[in-house]
């Protein structure tokens, strides 16, 4: 090894890269042995990746912006009264002062209060629950959503990918043929339909768990499963396809060839670089499943997010449309980056360079 | 790598459940309902759905409330029965000895007048202030005059900010007497504004106003402050007094007999001292800057603190003891309440179920006691199982509410297309064409009775309305020909414009014009807030409407007909029509009242029809066979406080 060292090259085993390069010596701290580049934990981490999460947060921000003022403009461009939220027509005068007061009579106005209020972390009124604000709706509802969501997420891994795995290695066996099958009714069936059965017969029927609502463990299996299946269905096919296409590639068969055992070969060596197409759907399907399912949130009467967003939509409610539009955007982004990183430890191949 | 993610999901659902499974059970409650969607608001003033006012009715108390059976007014707050003066104009209340808010306080005249005077407001935006504007002497005259002075404070804090105002807004600054201040001030805002409609000359005075170096921030201040200083004095000319802490004496505009009914509604109930703790105030004064009468809104909120606020204060059966949005309301017997040894419920949770589907099936396996509403897609078979008595914990509550379309009796033309509704000949051929027995037996079969008149038949004592027009095709294909829509040149063609729960009665009221009179009929179909729009603007040629009653009394019905009426969507306009209305309220008898009243329902149904009315709702409810004391009644209004579970 010493014969291929470059002539005047120092190795590192001689002293930090500064004393190597003739710089002065440096602080005790940048001595500290747990100081390392973050390209010594992990091969695929590194100064580029930091750069990478640096641009895409910035980026972020521009379409969190855009994506206000698409919404915005949708939203003082459909038609009906925003504030006319009673049974009965509001005078016009009372129509006025309402307008007045949430500032909603000059558009100008409220778009720019309504996006400093949101730099601030407050999102104004909402017209719909007069009582309410839609920090406080927002509050109480996405914690509910996240867990159902990050419930739902879990368990559709959890099914979907050793299901894939195991479909990929018993392709066109009876196990393969069930699997699509299963896969092909989750994908289809729509979650009320799956939702009321489940209903119907757990809580009717065999009366295990309460009918709907929210707050106690008895509450949380059904929306999850429900919520589950058609994710689980569509990991299972990524998985699956993944699979199929690894267990075809040089380095299977080189380590099949090594003597390495089948378990080892599909669930160390093979899992990895198969579950990057998972990866990169679970991104967005967890922001999705976080913010809820306003289907299954209906059918359970679980108190989400997800309804909010269609009846923020129905009631023509600008403050509650702008707020969930841009919590959903900012999960979404979140999300997504966070799948980009998750790339970069996943298959050190890919260096940060996506 | 897949292990650690796989365990971070087995670990995951773990501890949710951990989670989950370490909180504490809170004890059912003893009276449990349903509510679809939660409550829009629990402001007694602003509230106008149903779903809101019974918890209001509950949770607060008005001068006098509501029989559980007949919704006949009953003693409240106030002794009964109450004083009334020979004119009839005079009510004087005396509250009760023991009648206190939930915190001890006791409920004085004081509360209810600012109950009121805070419903009348233009800051509170109440959909029901007409009850108190309408009846109470000076209370339109004092809402009409803030109404300005908000209008020119609004237009001098925009110019104070830099904003452009409107036409309008500008029209009203120069009428309000700060004008001259800021003419005398000099500059360039001091030339005369222009004529009316002179747009161009507005567009430029607009650009003067805000672009011109005026110190709009002082002149609005000035004129803050002189509005602030003539408030109270002009709310002293509103008929309320005081006579002393327990008695209220309110003056009317006019008799009223239905007056006592009025004072049982949410809008009218008093409203605890401490909400003025979360008053907005500007400059010290408890007006914001545009000079509205604003609360902080989360007063309703039992768990508020700000300001040395304690939570919200009712004077009912009920305390509000814990509100989680879109989950449930939990209301708490009030331990100060008069009559608290008669409430048998401690406890009453309203659940929010969004599907109506999921709540039937909670009522049925007994998760909840009772549900005011059924609207479920098979409600045929609800009603069904109702009127044969194969359930009879179902019950079809014979409601008085009006389900009816509007004929749009002013436009010209409605987009482009002449409007022919405008001869009332063509209304009444349509009415004659339809056949609302078989409208409401065959195509709804929901239970409800077909109506032939605005009012409800045999639901307000003391009043029954005409008889309306039945079936007769042939007399409708004269009056068309008689209207000048002889064959060769047809009726055009007519739009029926609807919400998605409607499509069934349109489809069938199109086939019954298009078979019995030739009349080609198109159906339009709009989502509920454009629709509410476009009919208000009437934009439309025939729209469905609902109407549902707020007091026991025809007037109720027949006001939005009235000519200018904000509810009158339809456009009609009869000078004949108001003129008996108008003697109906001044008339002293009860019997010349409703003949009089009569008269000008069968203007309405017979001879001009404005309207079409179709059917008279029956509501199906459900209240399981243990609960005792809520009874089916027209107005849907269930006191909690005489409900009793066997368990």
């Amino acid at each position: 090894m010493a014969k291929s060292r470059r002539a005047g090259a120092m190795l590192s085993r001689d002293g930090p890269a500064n004393v190597r390069a003739g710089m002065p010596a440096p602080s005790a701290w940048a001595c500290h042995p747990y100081r390392r580049r973050a390209s010594a934990w992990h091969p695929g981490l590194g100064s580029a990746s930091l750069r990478l999460v640096l641009r895409r947060l910035g980026w972020g921000v521009v379409t969190l912006a855009c994506v206000y003022a698409v919404t915005f403009v949708m939203v003082i461009s459909v038609p009906g009264n925003p504030v006319q939220q009673g049974a009965r027509n509001l005078p016009p005068a009372a129509a006025q002062a309402l307008r007045v007061r949430y500032s909603m009579d000059n558009n100008w106005r409220y778009f720019g209060e309504f996006a400093w209020g949101a730099l601030r972390g407050d999102f104004g009124p909402t017209f719909m629950y007069a009582d309410w604000t839609c920090n406080q709706i927002i509050a109480q509802a996405l914690p509910v959503s996240a867990v159902l969501g990050v419930l739902a997420i879990a368990l559709a891994v959890l099914i979907g990918v050793p299901a894939g795995v195991l479909s990929a290695v018993r392709r066109d066996r009876w196990f393969d043929w069930l699997t699509l099958g299963c896969v092909l009714v989750g994908i289809s069936l729509p979650t009320f339909v799956t939702g009321s059965v489940l209903l119907l017969v757990f809580a009717v029927y065999l009366h295990v768990v309460p009918i709907g609502g929210w707050g106690t463990l008895a509450h949380l299996p059904l929306p999850a499963v429900t919520l589950a299946l058609p994710f689980a269905a569509y990991i299972t096919r990524l998985t699956r396809v993944g699979m199929l296409d690894v267990l075809g590639s040089d380095f299977i068969r080189t380590a099949r060839a090594k003597g390495l055992s089948r378990r080892t070969v599909i669930w160390k060596h093979a899992l990895k670089p198969a579950a990057l197409p998972v990866l990169s759907y679970l991104g967005p399907a967890t922001a999705q499943a976080m913010t809820g399912s306003f289907v299954v949130e209906k059918v359970f009467a679980v108190p989400g997010l997800g309804q909010h967003f269609v009846n923020a939509a129905l009631n023509h409610d600008p403050g509650l449309i702008l707020s969930t539009v841009l919590v959903l955007a900012a999960l979404l982004i979140a999300f997504n980056i966070m799948v980009d990183v998750l790339y970069a430890w996943v298959d050190p191949r890919i260096k940060g360079a996506v | 790598m897949i292990r650690v993610l796989l365990l971070g999901c087995l670990l995951l659902i773990g501890l949710a459940g951990a989670w989950y499974g370490s909180r504490a059970s809170e004890p059912p409650a003893d009276f449990r309902y349903v509510n679809p969607s939660d409550l829009h608001t629990l402001d007694p003033a602003r509230m106008s759905w149903t779903p809101d006012l019974r918890v209001a009715l509950n949770v607060w108390e008005g001068l006098t409330s509501y029989d559980p059976q007949t919704t006949a007014p009953v003693e409240g707050t106030a002794l009964w029965p109450p004083t009334c003066s020979p004119d009839r104009r005079v009510y004087t209340f005396a509250l009760r000895p023991d009648a206190r808010w939930s915190n001890g306080d006791p409920v004085t005249a004081a509360d209810f007048i600012r109950g009121w005077r805070r419903a009348v407001e233009p800051g509170t935006a109440a959909d029901y202030a007409f009850l108190i504007t309408d009846y109470v002497a000076g209370a339109k005259e004092y809402g009409r005059w803030r109404l300005e002075g908000v209008g020119v404070l609004t237009a001098l804090s925009r110019l104070s900010d830099g904003w452009r105002i409107t036409p309008e807004q500008a029209q009203a600054l120069v009428r309000h007497p700060i004008w001259r201040d800021v003419q005398a001030a000099g500059g360039p805002a001091s030339l005369p504004p222009p004529a009316a409609d002179d747009k161009p000359a507005w567009d430029a005075f607009l650009d003067r106003l805000t672009r011109g170096a005026v110190d709009w921030r002082g002149f609005h201040d000035a004129a803050f402050e002189a509005h602030v200083a003539e408030m109270d004095e002009r709310f002293a000319s509103v008929g309320l007094r005081a006579v002393d802490e327990r008695t209220l004496e309110v003056r009317l505009a006019r008799p009223c007999p239905y007056f006592l009914d009025l004072t049982a509604f949410p809008t009218l109930m008093p409203i605890h001292a401490s909400i003025e703790l979360l008053r907005e105030c500007y400059r010290g004064a408890p007006l914001t800057a545009e000079g509205l009468v604003a609360y902080d809104p989360q007063w309703t909120k039992p768990d508020y603190r700000r300001n040395g606020y304690g939570g919200l204060v009712s004077n009912g059966a009920y305390g509000v003891a814990d509100w989680r949005f879109k989950r449930r309301l939990r209301l708490a017997a009030n331990p100060y309440y008069h009559d608290r040894e008669t409430v048998a419920c401690q406890t009453v949770d309203m659940l929010v179920y969004p599907d109506v589907s999921t709540s039937l099936l909670a009522y049925e396996t007994g998760e909840v006691d009772f549900l005011p509403a059924m609207e479920v897609p098979f409600d045929h078979e609800i009603a069904r199982l109702a009127e044969s008595g194969e359930r009879p914990d179902f019950h079809l509550c014979v409601t008085l509410a009006t389900y009816f379309f509007n004929f749009n009796c002013a436009s010209e033309e409605v987009e482009g297309r002449p409007n022919p509704l405008r001869d009332a000949r063509v209304r009444r051929a349509l009415s004659l064409a339809t056949d609302r027995e078989a409208l409401v037996k065959r195509v709804l079969q929901r239970g409800d009775r077909p109506a032939h008149s605005l009012v409800p038949p045999d639901a307000i004592p003391g009043y029954q309305p005409p008889a309306g027009l039945r079936p007769d095709p042939e007399a409708a294909r004269r009056l068309l020909v008689e209207a000048g829509y002889a064959p060769g040149s047809e009726v055009p063609p007519l739009e029926i414009l609807y919400t998605p729960s409607d499509e069934r009665v349109c489809q069938a009221l199109a086939r019954m014009w298009e078979e019995e009179l030739g009349i080609r009929v198109e159906l339009r179909c709009k989502e509920t807030k454009t629709f509410a729009e476009d009919r208000a603007a009437q934009r439309y040629l025939i729209a469905r409407a609902n109407w549902y009653a707020d007091y026991n009394d025809p007037t109720t019905f027949l006001d939005c007909l009235l000519t200018g009426n904000g509810n009158n969507d339809s456009g009609y306009a009869n000078p004949a029509y108001d003129a008996l209305l108008a003697e109906a309220a001044e008339a002293a008898d009860a019997a010349v009242r409703a003949e009089l009243l009569q008269q000008a329902e069968a203007l309405i149904v017979e001879q001009d029809c404005p309207i079409l009315p179709i059917l008279h709702y029956a509501t199906p409810i459900a209240i399981k066979p243990n609960v005792h004391g809520l009874y089916p009644n027209a107005r849907l209004v269930f006191p909690f406080r005489y409900v009793r579970v066997e368990r």
